[in-house]
């Protein structure tokens, strides 16, 4: 009976997506409001029963089936599942999306109706896509959540219709995700062959049983899927474009839900990059590299969008680094907090921009902590928590149990742990900046903003939360199955001295005029080490000149209108087919050229010419006159007389 | 009887339509739809009155007994799905013509002869009277495009004419041969079936068939036809060009090389699968440089139906199953998105996509329509065409990681492509020529709910589909990957 | 040379002659007086051949032959006098019937 209520709880935002999208009732601005809304939070409404229940005990693990296929020996079982991942996963993001879709009510009020629509619609179909992904018992229906979190993703980001450069973000991230989603498809496909089923409970048995070569491919391909969606390196780049989007995309889907996608995939999947050294290294290498890059490159941005898309990219890395070192459930613990933190930075980061008049420069960003003074001191929690200030954050208590599962993997995991322990105090130089900044104050006094609470409400629920979180690390920890690592005191007072190290580093950031400085001229740090220059110039131009060389310079003609002139030589590009056509018409010529100049119609001409001279020279004989014709008779008659004469002979 | 029904009802029914405008306005447009919902109907008495077993119905005529000739039609789901298919779209072709008056007669008649020698196609299994049908198929096609058809539609309808019907020779030698030096002359596919050709006979024959169905598919270097006759051809002809003609193609390499060949095509398989993978990203990446929508989908069209062969050739389960769902799949949205895209021609007068843009704002309606498709496209999960895409993509890993890998790629590109399509035509602010677009009527409306829920309810339960495709891939599988079921 | 063989002789003369005559002159009046006499070459022959077997039948031809000439000359006069009209006498100018 329960395992069909689960089936339920993706299912409000399904519906409101139908009715947003194809709109067959014609709705208002408030009825907009409303169907979003309700189906934004039902999933939380559905979902919290059967999660309390689950923690409390009362109820188990259970699997609700969808339908099932056969192909013959394959079987195809599509299901939905209730287990410590899920429970824990969808009751963040049903908690995180009821938040932000409140929130987005007061943040896109002014936008048009049809709008309002589009927005709502796609944000609840991510809903539905992202619950798909978190409480998915198989592949399918994982991979199903997965995919369409990145259709969603697209066209939330380029939202702004008018805007090329929020287009050609929505572009970018959606190419660079899909590079991931083909690896994870071959990944997932590659267990079902092993595995004959795609029940994720077969699949990862099939995959430890693979035989060595297989299996760890098998691995990094999951791995690529898990790197493209939360954009670690080498994918990272078009996270911080994809900034281009309204506020509360950034605060659902690029900090709290989808990004960390890849962290859930890994979560899930975790036996399987666990079994191989190798892999789980590589995991941890790259969540570590990125926590590294993400936070320096975080350090050096100007904007404050930017500054916490590079911070979510940090944190997932920590996630990762949790992961290799075989500790999924510190892993959990800190996706659960981060989406806390994170939406409400993102969320509070807005109001206060809008206060600052819309800007999202951290330098323009002075005085709006008197313009709007609780979603600055939702900020702040929220800094903090980000920074991991030490005990009364919950950010805290969960980078430190990634900081001790670390530490505990044995010297290469001690090596990493001192690299991610320069990142967590490199977090709080960032973390804090914006708060410097909106403290100071303004060159001309900002007007205080109506503080709506619509907007506050969520804002101030988050930063609660993300002090209170902190005692939902262990338990978190240890329903997932995992043990609280605890690797002695001396390692949490270097992981709170790192938070502090932190705070006093931006301060000295924000107020020193040398580092100021340094930050500004930081350009290369601020692209991202121009990692998107890279990729412009090695992928994307070359193929661009492929298309272009392959299109045909005169494919940029006018085409579709009727002046085109149909060559089939180059031009229209297409070498392949022209050259069969080109073969085609060679072959013709060549065949039928012999044949060109009739031989026989010659001949026949060339007699008839002569049957005319015969013609012309007979009628000589046809003067008209008497006296010719009288010698022909005489002539004939002689002729006669002679032959008869000669008869006589014989 | 059902069965040729299917032959003769369009068949005559084009004949009738001639006459149809005596009756009254616009009546040779309902009874073109007339024709086509009878036809639909008897075949779903047909299917529903079918037997169990290998074959839904099996119809046999004499017809030449002293040549070996008679008229052999059976279906199964596959045939049934393309029938079914024939007769929509010839629906939805209506609709989309409303607007023509040029002949208008004539046109619907041809419409009618198209999709009757279409479902000749579909339907038959005496070699002669498939070739027949295969040949008498370019007739009205050549004729729609060639008439009705935009600018450059007299030399577009050659180029397809010529193609076609050279690319044909090599099908009707092989009948020929295969019909007249059978021990006892006929043309009846499973008796040739039988037959103990050695293998490298079988080659050459299969390569005869397998160009004129290359051809038609179209699969590079076969494929030039194509574009010009999708961006000349009316709106209709664009879609029972892309819908059922190019399905023609894919039928026929999934039904007869495996009946009739199936040592040639297993020699022959890896350069298929090779030749469909240089496919589809020859055809991917040529849809990313055109400026005319048209002619990108056209490339799509050559993309997508590279995988339906590298599907066929895979000769697994899974593979088969892929390019049987991938042919219903495209033949959904590729119709869909030509439609959209007619009409967006007719409105504004231009299909080149730098003077296109913002129809989010000026028409939500096709706006959304569009999107929808646009995920079609791109293979999204929950579509048609990504269940025939990872089916291929699986059973390609069962053969050989290489190709796999090519049909993987296929996924990254198709973005690009379809992002470049909706990006010119639906974002942006509207351009000069779509500042007033009039939105999609209900006449154009219905067809693309009827496509889209069709793509959907295949992507979300495909079961029904495989279940109905399972007897025609179990007929053409050959032992070609590992674990095989 | 018995007389039958002379008077032969003679009258295929005169037929040559006469022959001769309407190849040889222009004139229509002349070609006419030729005609007669190539006329009269046969007759002589009818006549000699018939003395010299001595029947009658031979002058009952020339008799014919006579009459014959009589009504060419007749007829022939009045078509000359038409042609005269058209050519002015010259038998070569009547070419109509040129190829």
């Amino acid at each position: 009976m329960l395992a069909y209520f689960l089936l339920l709880v993706p299912l409000p935002p399904l519906g409101g997506f139908l009715l947003l999208a194809l709109d067959p009732y014609r709705l208002e601005r408030r009825a907009v409001m409303a169907v979003a809304l309700a189906a934004g939070i039902a999933p939380l409404v559905l979902f919290l029963p059967v999660a309390l229940g689950y923690f409390a005990g009362s109820i188990g693990d259970t699997i609700a089936p969808a339908f099932t296929l056969n192909f013959g020996q394959f079987e195809v079982a599509l299901a939905m599942q209730l287990d410590a991942l899920s429970a824990i996963a969808a009751l963040t993001v049903t908690v995180v999306a009821s938040c932000v879709m409140i929130y987005a009510a007061d943040y896109m009020a002014s936008a048009r109706v049809a709008d309002l629509r589009r927005f709502f619609a796609l944000m609840n179909l991510f809903l539905a896509g992202m619950l798909s992904v978190v409480m998915a018992a198989d592949s399918i229906v994982f991979f199903l959540g997965w995919e369409l979190m990145g259709l969603c993703s697209f066209f939330l980001i380029s939202y702004n219709m008018n805007s090329p450069r929020a287009f050609a973000a929505g572009r970018k991230a959606f190419v660079m995700t899909r590079i991931a989603d083909a690896a994870l498809l071959a990944g997932l496909l590659l267990l079902f062959l092993e595995a004959t089923s795609v029940r994720i409970a077969d699949l990862i048995p099939a995959g430890l049983a693979a035989p060595e070569q297989r299996a760890v491919v098998i691995a990094v391909l999951l791995l690529v899927g898990a790197l493209g969606k939360s954009a670690q390196l080498p994918f990272q780049t078009w996270l911080p474009t994809a900034m281009a989007g309204p506020t509360p995309v950034s605060a659902l889907l690029h900090s709290a839900t989808m990004v960390a996608a890849g962290a859930i995939l890994l979560i899930r999947f975790a036996p399987l990059i666990e079994a191989h050294p190798g892999v789980a290294a590589a995991t941890a290498i790259a969540g570590v590299a990125t926590a590294v890059f993400g936070a320096l490159c975080a350090v050096a941005q100007t904007d404050i969008k930017r500054l916490l898309a590079y911070s979510s990219i940090s944190q997932i890395g920590f996630m990762l680094l949790a992961v290799g070192m075989g500790a999924p459930g510190v892993a959990m613990a800190h996706f659960v907090v981060h989406a806390l933190f994170k939406s409400l930075l993102f969320m509070s980061a807005g109001v206060l921009s809008h206060a600052s008049g819309g800007t999202t420069e951290i330098r323009r960003l002075r005085g709006s902590a008197y313009a709007a003074p609780i979603s600055f001191a939702t900020y702040v929690v929220g800094a903090a928590a980000l920074a991991g200030f030490p005990i009364l954050s919950a950010g805290w208590w969960s980078k430190e149990a990634v900081l001790g599962a670390a530490v505990m993997a044995g010297p290469f995991g001690q090596f990493l742990w001192l690299v991610a322990l320069g990142s967590a105090a490199l977090t709080g130089v960032y973390a804090y900046r914006p708060v410097w900044s909106a403290l100071r104050s303004p060159v001309e006094p900002l007007p205080a903003i109506k503080e709506n609470w619509l907007a506050v409400g969520p804002l101030i629920f988050l930063a609660t939360a993300s002090v209170l979180g902190s005692f939902l690390v262990g338990p978190i920890v240890r329903t997932m199955g995992g043990t609280v690592p605890h690797a002695g005191l001396g390692v949490e007072v270097m992981g709170a001295l790192a938070a502090i190290a932190g705070l006093i580093g931006s301060v000295v950031v924000s107020f020193s005029p040398v580092w100021s400085a340094r930050i500004k001229r930081a350009r290369r740090l601020r692209a991202g080490m121009q990692m998107d220059a890279i990729y412009y110039a090695f992928l994307v131009r070359p193929y661009r000149r492929v298309v272009h060389k392959l299109s045909g310079r005169n494919a940029r003609k006018d085409t579709s209108h009727e002046a085109e002139t149909d060559r089939t030589d180059g031009g229209m590009g297409d070498p392949v087919g022209t050259a069969t056509v080109n073969l085609g018409l060679w072959l013709a010529r060549v065949v039928t050229a012999p044949f060109v100049p009739d031989r026989f119609d010659l001949v026949t001409m060339r007699s008839t010419r002569e049957v005319r001279r015969a013609g012309v020279w007979a009628r000589r004989l046809q003067t008209g006159r008497l006296r010719t014709y009288v010698m022909a008779i005489a002539f004939g008659l002689g002729v006669l007389v002679i032959l008869g004469w000669g008869m006589t002979w014989g | 009887m059902g069965l040729s029904l299917q032959i003769l009802l369009p068949f005559f029914g084009g004949l009738a339509v001639l006459f149809a405008p005596r009756f009254g306005r616009d009546m040779e447009r309902w009874g073109t739809v007339a024709v086509m919902a009878l036809t639909l109907v008897v075949l779903l008495y047909s299917v529903v009155n079918g037997d169990s077993g290998r074959w839904l119905a099996f119809t046999r005529i004499d017809w030449a007994p002293s040549f070996g000739i008679q008229v052999l039609l059976a279906m199964d789901g596959l045939s049934a799905a393309m029938l079914a298919i024939s007769a929509g779209l010839g629906i939805v072709c209506v609709f989309v013509s409303w607007h023509v008056t040029h002949r208008s007669a004539m046109y619907h008649a041809v419409i009618c002869w198209t999709i009757a020698t279409a479902n000749g196609v579909f339907l038959s299994f005496d070699l002669l009277v498939f070739a027949f049908f295969w040949e008498l198929m370019i007739v009205p096609a050549f004729l729609l495009i060639g008439l009705w058809g935009h600018g450059q539609r007299e030399s577009a309808a050659m180029k397809f004419l010529v193609f076609n019907a050279v690319a044909g020779l090599g099908l009707l030698a092989a009948v020929f041969w295969m019909g007249a030096t059978a021990p006892e002359i006929t043309f009846d596919a499973f008796v040739l079936a039988e037959s103990d050709y050695a293998t490298w006979v079988q080659v050459l024959l299969l390569l005869g068939f397998a160009l004129a169905f290359m051809v038609k598919l179209p699969v590079p270097p076969f494929h030039a036809w194509l574009p010009d006759a999708h961006t000349q051809a009316p709106t209709a002809g664009s879609i029972l060009l892309a819908g059922l003609l190019l399905k023609t193609g894919a039928y026929g390499l999934f039904r007869f090389p495996p009946l009739l060949f199936p040592d040639g095509l297993m020699a022959l398989a890896p350069y298929g699968m090779a030749l469909g993978a240089f496919g589809v990203l020859y055809g991917a990446i040529l849809a990313c440089g055109q400026f005319d929508a048209k002619r990108l989908i056209a490339y799509t069209s050559i993309s997508h139906m590279s995988i339906v062969l590298m599907g066929v050739c895979g000769g697994v389960h899974f593979a088969l199953a892929g390019a049987g769902v991938e042919m219903v799949a495209h033949a959904f949205s590729s119709s869909a998105l030509f439609l959209l895209i007619g009409a967006l021609q007719q409105r504004t007068g231009t299909r080149d996509l730098r003077d296109l843009g913002g129809l989010q704002k000026t028409a939500p309606a096709f706006a959304t329509s569009f999107a929808v498709f646009f995920a079609a496209a791109l293979a999204m999960p929950g579509t048609a065409n990504f269940l025939g895409e990872a089916l291929v993509i699986t059973g390609m890993f069962q053969v050989n990681w290489a190709f796999a890998a090519i049909a993987l790629l296929s996924l990254i590109v198709s973005v690009l492509y379809a992002t470049r399509l909706i990006g010119a035509i639906v974002f942006g602010k509207p351009k000069a020529a779509t500042a007033t677009f009039e939105d999609l009527k209900p006449h154009e409306l219905w067809p693309i709910i009827a496509l889209g829920a069709g793509t959907l309810f295949f992507g979300l339960f495909p079961q029904t589909l495989v279940g109905w495709l399972r007897p025609a891939v179990d007929a053409a599988l050959l032992p070609l990957g590992v674990g095989a079921p | 040379m018995t007389p039958l063989n002379i008077l032969l002789v003679l009258s295929a003369g005169l037929f040559f002659a006469g022959l001769f005559g309407v190849a040889a002159r222009r004139t229509i009046l002349m070609q006419l007086i030729s005609l007669e006499i190539m006329l009269s070459g046969p007759a002589l022959g009818f006549v000699a051949v018939g003395a010299y077997h001595g029947s009658v039948e031979g002058t009952g031809m020339f008799l014919m032959v006579l009459g014959l000439a009589a009504a060419e000359v007749a007829l022939g006069l009045a078509i000359y006098l038409h042609m005269r009209r058209a050519t002015g006498g010259d038998s070569d100018l009547a070419h109509r019937l040129r190829g």
